[in-house]
């Protein structure tokens, strides 16, 4: 019963914490979209004003309120549709999520590490997408910033935003894991190869809607690997997500027995994966 | 409480004191000791040894907030990647003996977002009676934006999980373990994990921008004093913290002076800890925690110590017979 949970948890304000306390920018999205896609207008009307009050002056949103810095939930905010959350507010969302990138892709970074004598490798050359400015492109954060872009380049293509989108999805595929799937960011760590990770591997599979080739399939295949042994929500709700992106969801796919879904954000994500199996996804269009 | 000052209190009122006399804190502790106690097993008898551990060291806990900071990394219980929960278990029920007034063991994993599901996998949930309600997900608690007291990064400020602001004694547990950052990952280290990644992501990777040895030497002034207890029943060897090999040492180092016990750490591990960066930088000098300066009681460290294996990039950390 994700619906009524979710209703229960609505902090006075209208926004939602992850478990219990003050309002969270993430978790509010993430119910907003799965309470408007179940039809409950009320909360979700409550919900979108407590995160349209919290958009800050950059066209960014704070983890929080008091935060004081814009960052990756940006990504979320801007999946809510533009008629919904205001025309003028996605529109400068969309902006600030274009103008942002990992550190590691500045002109900055990459001069000082030439002048250094340092390589810039291929990992560097296609920008990411950061938790935080001020920090390197992580999968997570990059996945999310594509979800939201090519959603709103498929509504009002505007210059720029499809290289933006490609840019990003170059760099999912020069961070994909020997062998498949994603993990948090690095392939190899001093050496050593790093491991694929069920919720990255789903979350960028999404990411990659409707790009095919060898990475694609290879990681389809890890991804339906981590399904069978599946142990989290967060893992089970993003590679649903990710193999319906796809269109590789197995039919007929029964969940392993005992996943627990304690926050906000694994209740509200799994009412969006069944919406996307069936269909009918916020995350794409 | 009984009216004690938490160290949110101490941080945000006093911060011009604090860094006057570097010395105020909430309990009073003493300093530069560490004790080494054999421990074979992750068994029963943990229990009294952690209760004797903790009592012989005087953490003055009575009546107040503990919050316990074990290292909990990945989904792999069968590694020694987590602090041990059966020792985490050990240390509730021995600052609950005390009189502690609330013990709440807190975490913030650094890069897997889905903290219970990894408590829960790596045995929390079923060794700690009513886990649940005594645990925080420091990634995702209230926060207050804190003044660092001593800066070593370009880091001026730092936002922290109230529930670790608000102890009255901070308790790390970190495993024992190499890391292919910074040599060895202990108690110093394992503050990472009081960092939200609410705030800041997972990883938290604005702290290695700012320079990960000097993040940590930054957050050590935050924490300048927190009972460690360090999990070295079996410890990590190689590529640490994650994708290294088991290495049973049989052994748990405690004390209130985080660079003492780690200091004596690396000396068990046979890593100099003159070479680890963050410990030379909260030390200043060396001199600070050489072994002579270090209070030793419990087992000899000559006794116990055991080479940890180094990736090559960390050979030159191998301290040296006699160093």
């Amino acid at each position: 019963m994700p619906i009524p949970e979710l209703l229960q948890q609505q902090n006075p304000d209208g926004g939602w914490s992850y478990r219990r306390g003050g309002s969270w920018t993430e978790p509010t999205v993430y119910a907003v979209l799965a309470l408007a896609g179940a039809g409950d207008s009320a909360a979700a009307e409550r919900g979108l004003q407590w995160i349209r009050a919290a958009q800050r002056d950059d066209g960014g949103w704070q983890a929080r309120p008091g935060v004081g810095e814009s960052c990756w939930v940006t990504s979320l905010a801007a999946l809510l549709p533009a008629q919904r959350l205001g025309e003028e507010r996605h529109r400068r969302a969309t902006a600030w999520l274009s103008a942002t990138t990992g550190m590691e892709s500045s002109v900055l970074y990459r001069v000082r590490q030439w002048m250094m004598g340092g390589q810039t490798s291929s990992q560097t050359t296609a920008p990411g997408w950061p938790w935080v400015p001020g920090s390197a492109a992580w999968v997570i954060p990059t996945s999310l910033g594509i979800l939201a872009l090519d959603r709103e380049n498929r509504l009002r293509p505007v210059p720029g935003l499809a290289s933006r989108i490609d840019a990003g999805r170059r760099f999912l595929f020069n961070r994909m894991c020997k062998g498949g799937g994603w993990n948090h960011g690095s392939t190899r760590a001093l050496g050593y190869e790093s491991g694929a990770y069920p919720e990255t591997t789903g979350m960028a599979l999404a990411a990659l809607r409707g790009c095919h080739g060898w990475q694609t399939d290879q990681s389809l295949a890890v991804a339906l690997r981590f399904l069978d042994q599946c142990r989290t929500a967060d893992a089970l709700n993003w590679l649903r997500l990710g193999l319906a992106a796809q269109g590789r969801m197995p039919e007929g796919y029964r969940a392993p027995p005992g996943i627990a879904y304690r926050t906000v954000p694994e209740v509200a994500t799994s009412v969006l994966a069944d919406g996307a199996v069936a269909g009918k996804s916020v995350f794409w269009i | 409480m009984g009216g004690a000052m938490t160290r949110r209190d101490w941080l945000t009122g006093s911060a011009a004191a604090l860094v006057a006399t570097g010395c105020a804190r909430p309990v009073h502790l003493t300093q530069s000791e560490a004790t080494i106690v054999r421990a074979p097993a992750y068994d029963q008898s943990l229990y009294d040894i952690v209760r004797r551990l903790v009592a012989s060291q005087g953490a003055a806990a009575r009546g107040r907030a503990v919050v316990i900071k074990p290292n909990l990394v990945e989904f792999e219980p069968e590694s020694a990647i987590n602090t041990h929960p059966l020792l985490v278990h050990a240390a509730c029920e021995a600052f609950r003996a005390l009189g502690a007034s609330q013990v709440t063991i807190a975490e913030g994993p650094g890069h897997r977002r889905d903290t219970l599901d990894l408590a829960e996998a790596a045995g929390y949930f079923q060794t700690i009676p009513g886990f649940e309600d005594c645990f925080v997900d420091l990634n995702l608690d209230e926060v207050t934006l804190v003044d660092l007291p001593r800066r070593f990064s370009k880091l001026k400020r730092v936002y922290l999980p109230n529930t670790v602001l608000g102890a009255a004694l901070v308790v790390s547990m970190p495993k024992m373990k190499t890391h292919h950052w910074t040599g060895a990952t202990l108690s110093m280290k394992n503050l990472f994990g009081v960092v939200p990644g609410g705030v800041y992501g997972w990883p938290k990777n604005v702290l290695h921008w700012a320079g990960i040895h000097e993040s940590i030497a930054d957050l050590h002034t935050v924490f300048p004093r927190q009972f460690t207890l360090v999990d070295g029943i079996v410890g990590m060897e190689g590529n640490g913290p994650i994708q290294g090999v088991s290495k049973p040492m049989g052994v748990l180092v405690a004390g209130t002076d985080p660079l003492a016990v780690d200091a004596t750490c690396c000396r068990l591990m046979r890593i100099d800890p003159t070479r680890i960066g963050y410990l030379r930088l909260v030390a200043g000098d060396p001199a600070v925690f050489a072994e002579s300066n270090v209070r030793q009681t419990g087992e000899p460290i000559a006794a116990l110590a055991r080479p940890f294996a180094l990736i090559p990039q960390f050979r030159a950390l191998r301290l040296e017979s006699g160093a």
